[in-house]
Order: C-alpha cells, then sequence, then structure tokens
C-alpha cells in the first residue's frame, strides 16, 4: 500500500512539472561571434582550430587552439565571452524575457575557471583590473553577470569540470521546474589560458597536428575557448510570447553519474557514462529507437573515445544513431563544452541536418560504426543525445526533443 | 511517504589532518579535497551497506580551488613546468571525485561555488525527484592568506557535511534549512534538549 501512494505520489509530480523549452542562444566560439556562425560551421565542417601564436613556445605540447576572442588584449576575458553570448541568447527571448520579472529570471553560470586570466596577470605583477580580479571568483562573475542582464532571481555557479555545461542546464531547468523562477539565463564560459595549456601540456594531452575525434590516429585535445548562452522557460511562456513558431525545442531529461575510477582518466568500459545516458533517456521518456543523433564529448583523447564508444555500445548495442563530435571544429572549450555543443544540437534539430566530426579522418577499430565524418541533411531530427564527461569521473547526458 | 532527514553530520579542519588514517593516496591531495574526503569519512555511515549507484555528492565551495590554482602556478617556472597532479586539482569537484572513488560511489554529483545556501535544498531535489536515495552534501571552505589577499575573504580551512535520506530516524529537513552549519547547531541543540529532560 505505501509503494502504490508513493507511487502516485510521484506520478502527481511529475505530470505537475512543467516543461522547459529554448528560448534563445548565443554563442562566441572559435569559428565566430554569434550562433549563425556555428551554423555555418556545422553545415560546411569548417574548423576554427588554427596555431596560435601566444602559445607558441616549447613549454606547450602544441599551440593549435580555438581562439574566439581574435582581436585585443583583454584582462577579464571570461566576462567579455560570457556577456556577448548573453547579450545574443537574450536578444532571441526578447519576447520572453520582457514578460518576466526580472525577480523571476534565474541565473546559472558553468565554468571551470572563471577569469583564471587575473591569476597570471597577478603572478607576473601584471596590470589586472578590480573587476578582472574579482571574476576569479565563479560566483562573482555570476553575480555581475546577473545583474547586467536584469537576472534578479536565483543565482548559482555550477564547476563540475568539463561536464559543468550540461549541469548548468539541468540546474536552470530545476529552477523553473520547482517553481524558483519563470525564466533562467545559463551561460558557460572558459576562455583560453597559459595556465590551463601548462597543464594539459603537463599531462601530455595535447594533440600536436589538432584534435581528432574518435580518429585511429587520434593523440589528445585541443583547448579552445567559448561563451555560450541559453534561455530556458516554460513551454506556456513561449508559446503565449511566440505565437508563429509550432514546436519549439524541449529539455526532456537528464542524467548524470560518476565513474569512482580514476581522478583525471575515465573508466575502461563506459559504464558510468552508460549509466547517465539511461538516466537521461528515462528521465525523457525517450526510447533508444526515437533517438535520431548523438553530439558525443568526443576530446580526441585515446581513453576518452574509447570510453565513450564503450558506453554507447553498451546502450544502443549494433543500433547506434548517427554520431559525430564537435571538438575538432571548436576546440575543448571546458566549463562551456556542454552549452555551446547543446546549441549545436539545437542548430542540428532546426536545420535537420546531422553534424560531422571536423579532425576525424580514419575512425578507430572500435569507434561507432554510425560515426558521421562528414556533416548532412537528415529526413527527421526529433530526439538529440547530448553527452559529456570530465575530470573527477563525472558524465552528464542531456536529451533534446522537437515535437 | 517518509521525509527527508539528516542522520549524520560532521566537520572537519586543517588540526584534524595529522590524525586522519585515510591512507597513502590521501597525503598526494590538494588540501579542499582532503577537508573535504575527512568530513565524509566522518560522518560514519556505512555507504558499502547501500545501493552506491543511488548516492548523490553535492557540495559547495566557498573559493573554488583558488588555493590550489595558486600553488600550481607557482610551478609555471619549473624546468618541467607546472605539476600535473596539482593541475588536476584545479578543478574544484576534483574533491567530489575522491570521494566517490574512495566509497565507489557512482550516482549524481554536483558542485556549486561560492554560495551554499541552495546546497541542502539541492540535495532533496534531488531525492524528491528520485534521482538518488540520499545525498552526501559538503560545505568546504579553504581560504589561505594568498587568497584572502587576492579576494578579501576571510581565511579558514574547514568543511562541514551532512548525510541526507528518506527515513524515520533523523533530523527532519525543511524549507528553511539552507546550510550545514545551521543544521548542525539545530540537530546539537535538539540532542542537547533531548538529553536534559533524561
Amino acid at each position: 500500500m505505501h509503494d502504490v501512494n508513493h507511487a502516485a505520489d510521484r506520478n502527481a509530480r511529475v505530470s505537475a512539472i512543467p516543461e522547459i523549452v529554448i528560448a534563445g542562444c548565443g554563442a562566441i566560439t572559435a569559428v565566430g561571434d554569434g550562433v549563425e556562425a556555428l551554423r555555418t560551421a556545422m553545415r560546411t565542417g569548417r574548423s576554427g582550430l588554427r596555431k596560435c601564436e601566444r602559445y607558441s613556445d616549447t613549454r606547450f605540447q602544441s599551440s593549435i587552439a580555438g581562439v574566439a576572442l581574435q582581436n585585443g588584449e583583454y584582462d577579464d576575458p571570461a566576462y567579455e565571452l560570457a556577456s556577448r553570448a548573453l547579450a545574443e541568447a537574450c536578444g532571441q527571448a526578447q519576447a520572453v524575457l520582457t514578460s518576466v520579472a526580472p525577480e523571476r529570471i534565474g541565473f546559472v553560470l558553468a565554468t571551470t575557471k572563471a577569469n583564471i586570466e587575473a591569476l597570471e596577470r597577478i603572478s607576473d605583477e601584471r596590470k589586472c583590473s578590480e573587476e578582472g580580479r574579482r571574476h576569479l571568483q565563479g560566483d562573482l562573475l555570476a553575480a555581475d553577470l546577473a545583474v547586467e542582464y536584469r537576472a534578479k532571481g536565483p543565482k548559482q555557479c555550477v564547476s563540475n569540470a568539463c561536464v559543468s555545461g550540461l549541469i548548468a542546464i539541468q540546474q536552470g531547468a530545476r529552477l523553473i521546474q520547482r517553481g524558483e523562477a519563470d525564466a533562467v539565463l545559463v551561460a558557460g564560459v572558459d576562455h583560453l589560458s597559459a595556465f590551463v595549456m601548462a597543464g594539459f601540456s603537463s599531462l601530455k594531452a595535447l594533440d600536436p597536428v589538432g584534435c581528432r575525434p574518435f580518429d585511429r590516429d587520434r593523440a589528445g585535445l585541443s583547448p579552445g575557448e567559448a561563451g555560450a548562452a541559453i534561455v530556458l522557460t516554460k513551454k506556456i511562456f513561449f508559446q503565449s510570447n511566440h505565437p508563429t513558431i509550432q514546436s519549439p525545442i524541449f529539455l526532456q531529461g537528464w542524467g548524470n553519474s560518476n565513474d569512482a575510477n580514476h581522478i583525471t582518466g575515465p573508466s575502461r568500459d563506459g559504464s558510468g557514462l552508460a549509466a547517465a545516458i539511461r538516466a537521461a533517456l528515462t528521465s525523457a521518456k525517450v526510447k533508444l529507437e526515437e533517438i535520431d543523433y548523438i553530439n558525443a564529448h568526443g576530446t580526441g583523447t585515446p581513453f576518452n573515445d574509447a570510453m565513450e564508444s564503450a558506453a554507447l555500445r553498451t546502450v544502443f548495442g549494433d543500433s547506434c544513431p548517427p554520431v559525430s563530435g564537435s571538438k575538432g571544429m571548436l576546440g575543448h572549450t571546458l566549463g562551456a563544452a556542454g552549452v555551446v555543443e547543446t546549441i549545436l544540437c539545437v542548430l542540428a534539430i532546426r536545420e535537420r541536418w546531422l553534424p560531422g566530426t571536423p579532425g576525424l579522418n580514419v575512425p578507430a577499430e572500435l569507434a561507432p560504426g554510425s560515426l558521421m565524418r562528414e556533416s548532412r541533411p537528415a529526413n527527421r531530427i526529433n530526439h538529440v543525445l547530448k553527452m559529456n564527461t570530465g575530470f573527477g569521473g563525472v558524465n552528464g547526458a542531456l536529451v533534446l526533443g522537437y515535437e | 511517504m517518509n521525509e527527508v532527514l539528516v542522520t549524520a553530520t560532521s566537520a572537519a579542519t586543517q588540526a584534524d589532518l595529522p590524525n586522519a588514517k585515510m591512507g597513502s593516496r590521501f597525503g598526494r591531495m590538494d588540501l579542499l579535497s582532503q577537508l573535504a574526503l575527512l568530513s565524509v569519512e566522518s560522518l560514519g555511515v556505512n555507504f558499502e551497506s547501500m545501493d552506491r549507484t543511488r548516492i548523490a555528492i553535492c557540495m559547495a565551495v566557498t573559493a573554488g580551488s583558488l588555493p590550489t590554482d595558486i600553488e600550481y602556478w607557482k610551478g609555471r617556472r619549473e624546468p618541467g613546468g607546472p605539476s600535473p597532479t596539482l593541475f588536476a586539482y584545479t578543478l574544484p569537484s576534483s574533491a567530489i571525485g575522491e570521494i566517490a572513488i574512495r566509497y565507489r560511489l557512482t550516482g549524481p554529483n554536483l558542485c556549486f561555488v561560492g554560495s551554499r545556501a541552495n546546497l541542502l535544498n539541492e540535495a532533496r531535489d534531488l531525492i524528491d525527484r528520485e534521482e538518488a536515495d540520499a545525498c552526501i552534501c559538503i560545505e568546504c571552505d579553504v581560504v589561505t592568506a594568498a587568497i584572502a589577499t587576492i579576494t578579501g575573504l576571510p581565511t579558514k580551512a574547514q568543511a562541514r557535511a551532512a548525510f541526507l535520506m528518506r527515513g524515520t530516524n533523523g533530523f527532519l529537513l525543511k524549507e528553511n534549512h539552507r546550510d550545514i552549519e545551521s543544521v548542525c547547531a539545530l540537530v546539537s541543540a535538539a540532542e542537547a534538549a533531548r538529553n536534559s529532560s533524561r
């Protein structure tokens, strides 16, 4: 009897949870400023990775990176990237955001290193503004961005390694579903830095010729920088403010897990990521065969890509939907990765276009057979699975849908 | 339906570290991970008796990984560059990874930088949504003198932990219980009142 009541209670609660839709997107990446630049690169397969003069000395294993802030010198690049992305996303979602009281707009920031530029400057006794120094702390960076974009509701700064972006999107949805906000601005940001380049160099984790996700000869990642932003809201708000758009893109479900295996390396069998994927599919109430496209984490490191391939095999068996990875186009943007790659998934759904895998030449032996080297049009993309993994063994998965 | 309860609380400070018997790996961790891990060990929870795929870990960290960032970056002028071992700890969520590895916990993770006000609320939400059956919550403050100079935060080195799960035996978690420190104080006050009435 207890179980029956429990199940009924849960079903009542689940049915009362509002549906979450994506009302706007913004992205500043290595392929250019704005979502349109990302859309064009997705369709053409153009890579934004290039040799970066800043990192050309012998301290670093590779100088190939995804540079988003092309011109000028910034002492607060994290704020610059995030703010520009938010401006675009809020512009797209203007109709929704102007109808919501600022106190009901939440803000979630995803970042791994916030404005680490300030630490480099302070350490070298170079000039650093008060704002730049303040934004070393991710929560203060979030607070200042929230003020600029009139989000006076709940604020959070999520820092779960390279899954930060996906978890920030989950958190944004939770704030709305719990009734703490009617709209949430989710931003992801990390900027290129000697700090991060030196770290991955010390781990021998950079591919000297640029990252090649799922390739037979892959040898490591290429760091990238990005600011990316998504506006989440309730379906009912979106539709009342966009009466001409019949079918918004839904955030349908998510899952996350830990490998409990190694602090920097992924598990060998992919069981942790497989558990996150299954949790996401279950919460989205989407069947395996309904997934039309998978955007992988695809760092290009030998262990990560092998682990992801194993996880996909575990979950999908021999019927894996089309898979591709985007880090050969954008670099590994760390805390921003989950947000910017989710925007790519939104574009894939809207355009009915399956993104390719820039950098991939010959697929690794155990890579999914459905791995796509080139981008191509698709008849239908109704449900997309996005996944990321990170240091500390964390895994995340998200399901987006289009009705 | 059973309520979400706090069934154990604990605290750890830097003074506790020299006496900690946590194995050789513990000594290689950064201060944040050591304090977080020791606070979880001090909870005294027998995780092995539970479904470890259903135990979440949520943490809030005052200044992120800045103290470790500074130590790591001091190595930039060394012949081999900064330490790869320390680089792994330049993420605040590394402490969660260490806890997951030690106790083989594979449930969901959440790591917040800054405000701890939402920590218990988020943990309860994970249990309410049945994304987890139980949740370890940790508040970790590591603010070294160097970080205090940069940020203006007061120096601190401490961690507090709480274990949340559904049940009938524990301290009832309510909406207004937002941080572990205040819950610990309430638990202590309740225990003192119970003892004095005996």
